[in-house]
């Protein structure tokens, strides 16, 4: 048994070590917020938290995230409560067909606790997720909005 | 029920009296039973009224637009509440949007004649009959579709604007009967009809099931411009809030119970099946896998958990049919299309005596076969319930993907039961409709051939590789140009050779004034297959005519933007949208001291000019766009931030395209597989990219796709100014 925290909640999962978090997440624990893009990490769709560091899910094994804290979107925000990034997504307008949002929101909220004022610079190197709507520009402008506000 | 209103039910636009009684006897035998069952029903559902085919008013007063396109994110939704609300004198607190079922009362004809009317103008008395026979061609096919960015500019002001305005005028004389005073003292504001005089009022759903039994109107009274309250306004699309919040509605997210999940692997040569597997015993042993079935085009592997089905199909050894494919390759496909355009060319368009003049300018350009990439990878869950086959699947044509999955089960298509989901991008990929013959949903065939041999509910999800390497291409297109100059520096002649089957003559041939024009084809069928990539046909020609002109503007020595205005009408569009970008961008000829270029390119499509400006510069890792300015006439620009949004996004699709996009065929099947060799861009090569729309009172033009054509050629024909350097091929990395 795989033991996984998730959320605060403590999932006993009869799965393989080697098994990516990614699939462990979405069909074993029912949590589809994350998605899945392309398997190899370079997307970032499937990006969620291990104790505050955003890793990309598809490509990372369960077995290493046993004992850890993992994250994922659905303990960002509700729609009553939304998070200051969520807020500033929707103010700005960011998704269109949305699928890569979840895992933006995550590389943005990660990035933002590290370091609270980005500069365009560091938006560049830590948002490496794609688009494939090519809403980077309202991503940008998001993020810091978002920043400002979390100040 | 008199004959018009039936007609109205057929045609969706009332189209004035006189022309209405004029076509009574083409429309009768359009009638569809299916239109008018669904009137029916929609009536007597929870006692909401359904006006007409596309908005229900409830009881409770919340109006429901029907929107019988996909919003992927273009925000057609939004757009087509804001037309509604405004005829219908509605607050927007009313206004609810739901997608309209895969029922052939949706297929949308107005898609297709949308078309008809771009490529060639009917006569005004035609035009009535043309409206009529789409119609029906358009149940006849089933369709359903988005695509050719039509949502709001055909369905939406074309026809959903007259009914809402029909609707209003309706909702008005119920009132007039039930308050019994003349239609003439009553207002709508809000979403009552109130009686002035008297100070009595009703609201619309007080009134909609006495409307809804009228006669519509046969003259119908538009807003003008300046009644617009919602009309060109910025206002916040109504599916944004759900993306943002852990949103798990896209196909790839369902779940039924006892679900089970696929994954394919393709044989790895266009349309050659595999016959057999060779170490079935072995495959079958590992941890979860139930079945393994041999599906079109490929093998699948059913299994108790996705990752588990993908490690398992990957160990298939199978052993597949020879097929003439099997040689295929890129420098095979370059020869061939470079033959058809020596030996076997069609004439489409000749202006003047091209023959006359002597070509001193001469070009050859090639752009590649390209995948859509969608990130959500193509999926869909089918299982038996109740006797019927239900399907969850996000697609761009719900009809026809339901009417497909009825003829693979073998099946009436009463017995399927089609739950359309969210798209992860679309693009062209989802539309069901190919251009090679090849079968455009094949995915969905595959998932409904898996859920049926194995007798499981089964999710089958493609992998990337699987995506990049199953899809129907962008075609692959060589296009040769020559020209020449008379003593001004004009071009006198421009002569094109193209290759495809495909012709859209407004996309090929160029939209400047230039006296002796020759515009041909090769018309030639593609070994790989192919389909609809965002912009179309656009997509190619765009680069190739408005690179050349570029060319001719160098041999010239004239200034590449003023060259184009010289060769358009002063107060066309075309020319407006050039001027506006020349000022947005600063316009500048030269590098400047940083190593920077600007280049400009103009594409007219979908019904919209769009011109663009991208500076940029060669760097270590390649050529780079660091701003983008576009200037854009779409006519009536119904909401600006969603327009700007989708010219923004699509800046980016297309110049992941121009810098990386390729598939390469070799041995029959695509070469590149996942996102490190079919490379999209990221955040730190997305370019600044400013939109402005212009108000010219142009007709409403598309959206969706008008910002990816000039993309590409401004961008080759700045870095022709960076370095002198002439990119005649794409990608450019």
């Amino acid at each position: 048994m795989i033991k996984l925290n998730v959320n605060g909640v403590e999932y006993n999962l009869d799965i393989e070590p080697e098994m990516p978090l990614l699939w462990a997440l979405r069909e074993e624990a029912a949590l589809r917020g994350t998605k899945f893009g392309c398997g190899i990490g370079m997307c970032g769709a499937c990006t969620v938290h291990i104790d505050g560091a955003p890793i990309r899910s598809c490509s990372y094994p369960v077995s290493a995230a046993v004992g850890k804290q993992i994250k994922t979107i659905e303990s960002i925000g509700t729609s009553d409560t939304p998070h200051a990034v969520q807020q500033a997504w929707i103010a700005h307008q960011v998704p269109q067909c949305g699928y890569c949002q979840s895992g933006m929101q995550m590389a943005a909220i990660a990035m933002l606790n590290n370091n609270p004022q980005p500069s365009d610079d560091d938006i560049d190197r830590a948002m490496t997720n794609l688009c494939r709507c090519g809403t980077y520009d309202r991503i940008r402008a998001a993020i810091k909005t978002a920043a400002k506000e979390l100040v | 029920m008199g004959i018009t209103r039936r007609i109205f039910m057929v045609t969706g636009a009332t189209l004035g009296g006189g022309l209405l009684l004029g076509i009574g006897g083409v429309g009768a035998h359009l009638l569809t039973h299916d239109r008018l069952k669904f009137q029916r029903e929609g009536s007597e559902a929870n006692g909401a009224a359904l006006i007409n085919l596309w908005i229900r008013i409830t009881p409770d007063n919340k109006i429901v637009v029907i929107n019988p396109h996909s919003d992927m994110g273009q925000g057609s939704s939004t757009g087509l509440m804001q037309i509604v609300a405004d005829e219908l004198d509605a607050d927007w607190s009313q206004m609810h949007v739901e997608q309209a079922p895969a029922d052939s009362a949706y297929s949308n004809g107005k898609v297709f004649e949308g078309f008809v009317r771009e490529t060639i103008t009917p006569p005004v008395w035609a035009s009535t009959l043309l409206e009529n026979g789409f119609y029906r061609m358009g149940d006849l096919m089933k369709m359903q579709m988005t695509g050719g960015s039509s949502a709001v500019r055909f369905t939406g002001w074309e026809s959903m604007r007259h009914a809402a305005a029909s609707a209003r005028q309706m909702l008005v004389t119920a009132a007039a009967e039930h308050l019994d005073v003349s239609t003439e003292s009553l207002v709508t504001v809000n979403g009552t009809v109130a009686h002035s005089d008297s100070g009595r009022s009703l609201t619309y759903g007080e009134l909609a099931s006495a409307a809804a039994v009228l006669d519509n109107p046969e003259q119908v009274q538009l807003k003008s411009p300046d009644q617009y309250r919602y009309v060109g306004q910025p206002l916040a699309r109504t599916d944004v809030p759900a993306k943002v919040i852990a949103n798990a509605d896209y196909g790839i997210d369902a779940d039924v119970p006892d679900m089970h999940y696929a994954a394919v692997v393709t044989s790895g040569v266009f349309g050659a099946q595999v016959k057999s597997i060779d170490n079935l015993s072995e495959v079958k042993a590992a941890r979860g896998v139930s079945d393994v079935i041999i599906v079109p085009d490929g093998v699948a592997v059913v299994a108790d958990n996705p990752w588990r089905a993908e490690k398992a199909v990957r160990e298939i050894k199978f052993t597949r049919e020879p097929h003439t494919n099997d040689m295929l390759s890129t420098e095979s496909l370059v020869a061939d299309q470079r033959k058809a355009l020596a030996d076997e060319l069609e004439t489409a368009m000749t202006t003047g005596k091209p023959d006359d003049i002597t070509a001193t300018v001469s070009a050859e350009y090639l752009v590649p076969y390209l995948a859509h990439a969608s990130l959500e990878p193509m999926n869909a869950t089918v299982w038996q319930q109740d006797h019927k086959l239900h399907v969850v699947c996000g697609t761009q044509n719900p009809l026809n993907a339901k009417s497909r999955v009825a003829k693979e089960a073998g099946v009436g298509i009463d017995n399927i039961v089609f739950h359309a989901r969210q798209m992860g991008g679309g693009f062209g990929r989802r539309v069901a409709f190919g251009s090679s013959g090849d079968e455009p949903l094949n995915w969905l065939i595959q998932a409904v051939r898996v859920a049926l041999d194995s007798g499981k509910p089964v999710k089958t999800t493609w992998s990337r590789e699987t995506d990049t390497r199953s899809d129907v291409y962008r075609p692959m297109v060589m296009a040769q140009f020559e020209g020449g100059l008379d003593g001004n520096g004009n071009p006198a002649l421009w002569r094109s050779r193209s290759f495809g089957k495909e012709m859209n003559i407004k996309a090929v041939a160029p939209l400047y004034q230039i006296p002796n024009v020759a515009v041909s084809f090769a018309d030639k069928s593609h070994s790989v297959p192919t389909g609809f990539w965002r912009s179309v046909e656009h997509s190619q020609h765009g680069f190739f005519v408005e690179s050349f002109i570029d060319e001719l503007a160098v041999a010239a020595g004239v200034d590449p933007l003023q060259y184009r205005l010289n060769l358009l009408a002063e107060k066309s569009p075309a020319a407006k949208v050039l001027d506006k970008v020349a000022q947005m961008s600063g316009w500048r000829s030269g590098i400047d001291d940083q190593g920077r270029a600007m280049g400009v390119a103009l594409v007219n499509s979908f019904g919209s000019s769009v011109a663009q400006v991208v500076e940029a510069s060669m760097t270590p890792a390649g050529p780079k766009a660091h701003r983008v300015w576009c200037a854009v006439d779409c006519g009536v620009a119904i909401n600006p931030q969603a327009i700007e949004a989708q010219v923004q996004g699509a800046v980016n699709f297309a110049l992941s395209a121009a810098l990386y996009g390729k598939c390469d065929i070799k041995d029959g099947g695509v070469v590149q597989s996942n996102f490190h060799d079919y490379r999209v861009v990221s955040m730190a090569q997305a370019p600044r990219v400013e939109v402005e729309l212009l108000a010219l009172g142009s007709p409403i033009g598309g959206v969706g796709e008008i910002g990816v054509p000039p993309l590409a050629p401004a961008l080759t024909n700045a870095l022709a100014v960076v370095d002198g350097e002439r990119r005649r091929v794409l990608p450019l990395v």
